[in-house]
Parts: structure tokens; sequence; C-alpha cells
């Protein structure tokens, strides 16, 4: 049998994992409150969007365990934020119909 | 070395790599690398999914908002997450070798996706009663229920795909057909079910929130 | 250790018919099976093309038997203009689903990709064998279009919204024709994921002792490269048509905009985005460009090598352009939508990375003729073809750099620039990349060899007529000859009526030579002359070195190490002209790949 360091790769982080899990809860929080202020929506946009990218990146890094293998993080970042940045030409044409033209504001 | 241990029999290491073959890129064996692959392939499938939400929001004046109270989301956001952890202790366990503290951690993961999509459903009737449906809702637009219900019920597929294959495998894996790598790829999926959520939140339900 | 699940099952060579050649899990199988169903495909593709070029060219001119395929659509033998339409649709989605994605990707790929790694089958036999069924499963839900309702539909291979989510309304076919077509791309879409996750877990977990990923061969990059594209191409168009399907069939609205009036007809809709769905097509589109052309890339390279005799100015250099091609891929895909009406900005956007995309094709194509220059090539079907594919790219591609700016392409983007442009870098040029690959690995294949001399008049009748068919849509185009038209009748387009005439005698012309191939394929598969030995085109990468046909785990008892970079053609002071890649023999005065 071959012993290899992925036996021993989970040993550690029960804590870790907790802690990680009590993060997840406080941004999922911190959304429900953006929720509740007065602000645009294009606001409250960006403020939650950027809160679920930080969940989901802790999501991916430690209970995916991405952040215990660089090779297959890059491969896996690289791959899949080229195809979502790839996604993101549309949204200027979804305001014309309501703006006329292009970047009326 | 006799020829046979040199041919399609030879045995193969945790990181997948046996005497005839290379070791795999990155370590990953290719069953583990298949869920990745699969993951990236339903993220894009998800993300293809919100970005037309987020164009025919946006192309749409007068957006309905319609939810009044965030209990019942908040409820299943914790349970979901909850679900995730309960997932990571399972694994770990059976990376340990604690077999039945394993199969015991994951079927408590998946009770809480049953509860999920039994809160899920709920809602949802809730919303059919109200007299929401794919083409129609009393809210306005009739494109916010089409794109509700696609969405979440995209989702809800995943979680009930989930809940089913948890139980195969964990079957499996009391049964000793399947062993910890196995689990710890069908508890991939589910953090990527959670992840999901994590977006599906704030984009569908709390930006139509009434104010 | 009970471990063996991590790695691929192994499993004995099947006994029965039925698990042997219908319902196989041999890669091997499989990728025949996929080449049958592309073969299939092509045949049916290209005689949509001849009915649709005699109307083109011939006006009304009634095709004996026509009115057999529909009875609405060509009454009396004269097809209407929507079956002309309806008839360009199903060549389009055909020829760019089930013969472009498949054979160069999914046949030759099956095939070869687990040998050229040296593994002795793909990591998931069993959804290997599903990716097929489920392609095959698409393609029958896309054929029976032809025998229900009104026939398929006739949107075009885009399915343009609001066209294709109103109904019947639309015309024939855009009822059930589009429910069909859009499930049977939906279905496709699985397959081609599950095949792409074998792909991509063969070549990055299932090489051999020594196959460093710098040491595969060309063709194994370029399907590996192809499939990361296919694998999220792919799953972007599934949603797409599954909306598209609920917009029929559960009444939503997502692609159909509010008051549209169709036909004298106010049509219901909720103020869904037509743009919406071209964004989402074409997403998945220009991927899909490159899922066609990239695996050519590779075959290409691959013959051209072995055929010249020595390895390309650099390995590294090519396989990194393929990279960047698809890296690209995503980032261009609005340049097919300049005159849709989308944000002037956007195509700002667009236009500048397809102009950069085509610095990688270029530096591909001059390693290609660098390493040409000054080398002997041997002359046959194989290398003929992979030079014909050079020529078509150039032709093909040089049109794209005027295609790339919007104010041009503004102009030319509805006419036949467009379709001579797209046939010949996207489809002649895939052709002949499928075509170089049958002349060059037929005889690992079948055991036996392809007729040289048809293989050769195929060559150069393909080349002619291609040229024949093709350059004149540029001038067509430039005239202002609009696509899509059934009939030439307004003033400015019957003076180019003659050049139709032309183009559809060599259209003729050249699907003859496929018929040509298609013989020279059958006849040689039984009764050809039999592979002198396993080695006949004397090339280095592991392929050759098993058995022909290759036993059912690839390499029989013992299985391959890799000591050598995968083209080591005229190596000084090596014994012979090739060093094949399982060679022990130490090789001075080289730097290796590790």
């Amino acid at each position: 049998m071959m012993t290899t360091a992925a036996d021993s790769k989970h040993s550690t982080g029960m804590g870790k994992d907790l802690i990680v899990y009590v993060c997840l809860l406080a941004l999922a929080g911190i959304q429900f409150f953006i929720a509740y202020q007065n602000i645009s929506t294009s606001q409250m946009f960006v403020r939650m969007l950027s809160v679920a990218v930080i969940e989901a990146g802790l999501a991916l890094l430690f209970f995916m365990h991405l952040s215990e293998n660089r090779g297959l993080k890059w491969f896996v970042l690289i791959f899949t934020v080229a195809v979502v940045f790839g996604m993101q030409y549309g949204w200027s044409d979804s305001f014309r119909l309501l703006d006329g033209v292009p970047w009326a504001h | 070395m006799s020829q046979a241990d040199l041919s399609i029999h030879a045995q193969v290491s945790r990181t997948g790599a046996t005497e005839t073959m290379t070791a795999p890129t990155f370590s990953v064996p290719a069953k583990k690398m298949a869920m990745w692959l699969f993951i990236i392939a339903d993220s894009a499938t998800f993300a293809g999914c919100l970005v037309a939400y987020g164009f025919i929001r946006n192309a749409t004046p007068d957006w309905p908002r319609p939810f009044h109270s965030i209990t019942n989301v908040a409820i299943m956001t914790l349970i979901l997450l909850t679900s995730s952890l309960t997932m990571l202790i399972g694994v770990r366990s059976a990376e340990q070798g604690d077999k039945a503290k394993a199969f015991r951690f994951t079927m408590i993961t998946v009770a809480l996706g049953i509860l999920f999509a039994v809160l899920h459903i709920r809602e949802w009737m809730g919303m059919i009663g109200e007299g929401a449906t794919l083409f129609h809702n009393p809210w306005g637009t009739p494109l916010f229920s089409s794109l509700f219900f696609s969405i979440t019920g995209l989702h809800l597929l995943h979680v009930t795909g989930g809940v089913i294959a948890l139980i195969a495998v964990a079957l499996k894996y009391q049964g000793g057909r399947y062993n910890a790598d196995d689990l710890e790829i069908t508890g991939l999926y589910w953090h990527f079910v959670d992840l999901v959520w994590m977006f599906v939140v704030p984009l569908v339900y709390l930006l139509n929130l009434a104010h | 250790m009970h471990d063996m699940s991590t790695h691929a099952v192994p499993h004995g060579a099947p006994t029965s018919f039925i698990r042997k050649h219908v319902f196989s899990i041999d890669h091997k199988v499989i990728g025949k099976q996929y080449y049958a169903l592309a073969l299939l495909a092509a045949l049916i593709g290209m005689v949509l093309s001849w009915i649709m070029r005699l109307h083109l060219g011939y006006g009304s001119l009634a095709i004996p038997g026509l009115h057999l395929l529909s009875k609405n659509g060509a009454p009396g033998d004269v097809m209407t203009p929507e079956y002309y339409l309806q008839l360009m649709t199903m060549h389009g989605t055909i020829m760019v689903f089930f013969v472009l994605t498949t054979a160069p990707f999914a046949a030759f790929g099956n095939f070869f990709l687990p040998i050229q790694t040296g593994a002795e089958d793909m990591p998931f036999p069993h959804f290997n064998m599903m990716s097929f069924w489920v392609t095959f499963t698409a393609f029958l839900v896309l054929v029976a279009s032809f025998f229900t309702g009104t026939g398929p539909t006739l949107g075009g291979w885009t399915q343009y919204a609001p066209l294709s989510a109103i109904g019947d309304v639309g015309g024939p076919g855009e009822g059930l024709g589009v429910v069909l077509w859009a499930a049977s791309i939906a279905i496709f879409c699985i397959g081609q994921l599950l095949g792409s996750l074998n792909f991509i877990t063969t070549t990055l977990d299932m090489r051999c002792k020594g196959m460093s990923l710098m040491r595969l061969p060309l063709t194994a990059w370029a399907w590996f490269i192809t499939s990361i594209m296919g694998l999220t191409a792919f799953a972007v168009l599934m949603p797409a048509c599954l909306l598209l399907i609920l917009d029929h069939v559960a009444g939503t609205s997502f692609f159909r905009p509010s008051n549209a009036v169709i036909n004298d007809q106010v049509l219901p809709g909720s103020g869904g985005s037509t743009l919406l769905w071209q964004h989402l097509f074409w997403f998945f589109g220009h991927p899909e460009v490159y899922i066609a052309i990239v695996p050519g890339l590779g075959i290409v390279s691959h013959v051209l090598i072995t055929n010249m005799r020595r390895p390309m100015l650099s390995h590294r250099v090519l396989i990194y352009s393929m990279g960047a091609l698809a890296l690209l891929s995503y980032m261009v895909y609005g340049h097919h939508m300049f005159v849709s009406g989308m944000n002037p900005v956007s195509s700002l956007a667009f236009s500048f990375p397809t102009l950069v995309i085509t610095i990688p094709s270029t530096i591909v194509v001059l390693i290609w003729l660098g390493s040409l220059y000054g080398s002997r090539l041997r002359i046959n079907s194989a290398s003929l073809f992979a030079l014909g594919f050079i020529s078509m790219f150039i032709s093909g591609g040089v049109s794209g750099f005027f295609l790339a700016q919007p104010s041009i392409d503004i102009m030319l983007h509805a006419t036949y620039f467009v379709v001579g442009h797209f046939h010949l870098v996207m489809g002649v040029a895939a052709m002949f990349g499928i075509f170089a690959g049958t002349y060059f690995w037929f005889p690992k294949m079948t055991g036996r060899m392809m007729n040289e001399t048809l293989g050769k008049v195929h060559f150069w009748m393909s080349f002619v007529g291609a040229y024949c068919i093709f350059m004149p849509f540029h001038y067509l185009g430039i005239a202002g000859n609009v696509r899509r038209y059934q009939a030439f009748t307004d003033d400015y387009l019957i003076p180019l009526i003659p050049v139709h005439k032309f183009i559809t005698i060599a259209a003729l012309f050249t699907g003859f030579a496929q018929l040509i191939f298609v013989y020279n394929l059958i006849h040689s598969r039984f009764w050809g002359k039999v592979a002198p030995n396993d080695n006949p085109w004397e090339g280095t990468s592991l392929e050759w070195s098993t058995a022909t046909p290759p036993p059912h785990n690839n390499f029989g008892d013992k299985m391959p190490v890799v000591y050598h970079d995968p083209y080591q053609y005229s190596v000084e002071g090596a014994s012979t002209d090739y060093v094949m890649q399982t060679s022990t023999e130490q090789l001075k005065n080289t730097d290796e790949e590790k």
C-alpha cells in the first residue's frame, strides 16, 4: 500500500471548518442586512455580489479544499473566471430598450 | 515483478498513481477531476441562467418586488450551510476510518437536504397559491415568476439529485463498495450546490425584497 | 487496498455482438460509431445543399421526388420559399453539430486520444458509451422534425428570436419544429458534456509512464483544448435551449418581446428579450467554431510532421497558440452580432479581441509554413488534404480580418460574403482536416490502406471544387447579394444568377468527389490492400507502436513506457530516420521535454 501526502491532508482543521462555517453564516447575515439598506438597486447588487463572491471563495478554498492543491486551484479559477467573465458582455444591451441610447446615465 | 503486475490490474494509490501510469496532473485522480469538471460546467450553466435573469430584469421597467419576509429564505440558507458543515464532518470521519460516524453525518446531511427541499416546495406552494405560475403572477411582469421558478427549480433539481446521490453513495460506502474518496467527491458536489445558493439568495430573493 | 475505483475500471473484451459493436464501452468502437454517424450526417447535409443549390441556380427547378420528402414543402417537386429555409436550417444544424463537432473531435478523439496518451481506455467507459448514444438520439430527434407537423424549423441554425419563440405564426416548422430542434440540441449538449469529461480526464490522468503533458502529440493537445471549450460552451447552450422550449410549451416569454407584430398578427408576449437569445447562443456559438477547427489544427500538424519527417518549428508555441485561441474564443462572440442592434460600444469591445484572436491563428499558420519551407514533404492523400486545410484556413481567415471590423461587417454581414467566409474557414477547412485524418489513420483503424489514386483524385476535385463554390460567394457578397434569399428577382440580383449557376455546378461536381471518397472508404474497409505493417507512415507517436487494429486494451499485455518527445524525426545520430516515443534508444544532442 502506498502512503501519500493525501492520506494526511485533512487531518488538521476541524476547527478551521467551524471558523469558515461561522464566517459564511456572518457573510450571509451581511447580505440580509444589505437587503434592508436604503440604497439604489445597482448599489445593492454590487455589494451583495461582492459578499457572494467572498462567500463562494471561502467555500471553494476551504470546504472544497482548493487551497490545498495549488495546481488544481489555478486550473479551476482560470477556467471558471474566463468563462464567467466572457458572459458579462451583454449587460449594456439589457438597458437599451429602456434608455434608448447606450450609456444614457 | 510479474507481467501481470504491469498489466491492467496494477494497484492504484490514493493519488491515482500506478506502476504503469504517470501520476495524475495536480495529483487529482480521474473521478475527482471529473467532478471538478462537472462543477465548472454546471457553474457555467448557472451563470448563464443568472445572466439571463439579470438581463431581463434590467430590461424590464417596474420589476416586481413581491417578497415581504426573509425568514423562510434565511432558514433555508442556514440549513444548507449547516448541511455543508455536516458533510465535511462526515468526510473527515471517513478519512479517519470512523465509518459509523461518517455514515451518520452523511445521513444528517441528507436529512438537512430534504428539509431544505421541503421548505423550498412549501414556499413554492405558497406562491402558487397566490396565483403565480410560470407564465403569470399577481405582482407584475410574468417574467418574474418565469425566471424565479426556472432558476430556483434548477437549483432544487440539483438539491434533489444531490440527496439521491448522497443516499446511494452513503449506502454503498457502508456496504464497503465505496470508500472515503467517493464520499469526498459527492461532498464536493454538495458544497457546490451550497455555493450556487449563495448567489441565488441575493440575486433572486433579496434584490426582490419589498421595501 | 480497496482503491481500484479511483482509476479506470479495467474491463475484459466483450464477446456478444451487441456489447462488441452496438453498446460497446470500448473507446475505439465508440470512435468508429461517431465516425459513421458523422458520415451519415455529412451525406444528408450534402444532399440538402445540392437541393438548395439547384433551387438557387435554376429558379423553380423541379427536383424529381422532392415531394416525397415533404408534400406541403414541395408541391409538384418545386420547393416553396419556406421549405428552402427549412432545408437551409437543417443543413446548417446537421453540418455544424453532427459533422464538424462530431467527426474531428468525438470520432478521431475517441479512437486515438487514449492510445496517444498510453491508456487502456478512457476513465469512464460507460459515460463514453452514453455520450455516443445520447448524441445519436439527438440526431434522430432532429431528423424526426422532417416528418412531423409542418416540417423542420426554418429559423436558421442560429434560431434567432423572436422568430424561434413565437410558435406556428412564424411559419412552417416554427412550432413543433423548433421544439424538436431545441430538444435535439439540448440532448446533444449532454452527450458533449459526457464526452468532454472523459477527454479531459484521459489527458490529465491517464498517461502512461514517461508521458509528460508536453510529450503528448499535438492531436492530443488539440482534443484536450477542444474538450475544455466544449465543456463550458455546451453547458451554456443547454439552458438557453431549455428556456426556448419553455417559451413554446409553458407559455413563458423569455425571448418573446411585447406586442411583436409578425405576419400581421399582434402576438402575446411580456417583454422578453430577443437579444438575450443571441447573447446566450453566441456565447456558445463562437467557442463552437473553435471546437470545429482546433482538432483540425492538431490533425494537420500531426499529419504534416509525419510526412515532412521533421518536427514543427516549435511544439510549445503551437500548443500555446491553440490554448490562446480557446481562451479568446469566449471573448469575441459578439462579432456575430454587429448588426443585431447591439450596443455600439460592445461592438468595439468585441472587435478588438476579434482582431487579437487572429494573432494566434496567424502564428499557427506561420509555424506550418515555416516548417514546410525546405522540407521534403511526402505527397500522399493525407498530406495533400493537410496542405489543403492550410490553404482553406488562410483563404477563409483573411476575410475574417475584414469582418472583424464593425463598419465593414455591417455592409457584408447579411450577404454571401459571410457565407463564403465561414464555409471556407470552418466548413471546408474542418472537412479537409477530417479527410486528412481519415486517410492518415485508416490503416490503424481498420488494418487496410485506402486507395491512394482515388484519394488524390478526391483531393484535387474537392480542392478545386471548394474554391469554385466559395470564392464566388465573396464576390456575390461584395456585389450585395443578400443571403437566405430563396430566389433572386430584384433587378440588381438578376445579373448575378449566372454566378449562382456556376456555383451550383461546382457544388454538384464537388459533391460527386465526396461520393468517390465514400466509395473508397467502404471499398478499402473490406477489400483494400492490407496494411504492410503496424506503422505504414513511419510515425513516432504511440498509436503506431501498437498492433493494427489495436487490441481491446490498446497495448496488449505490456503497457507502453515513453522515453522521447512525440516528434523525433531525422534526429542526428539516431539509427533510423524516426525515433518512436517508446524507443529506448539514447539520443544525443537533443533538448527533449521532461
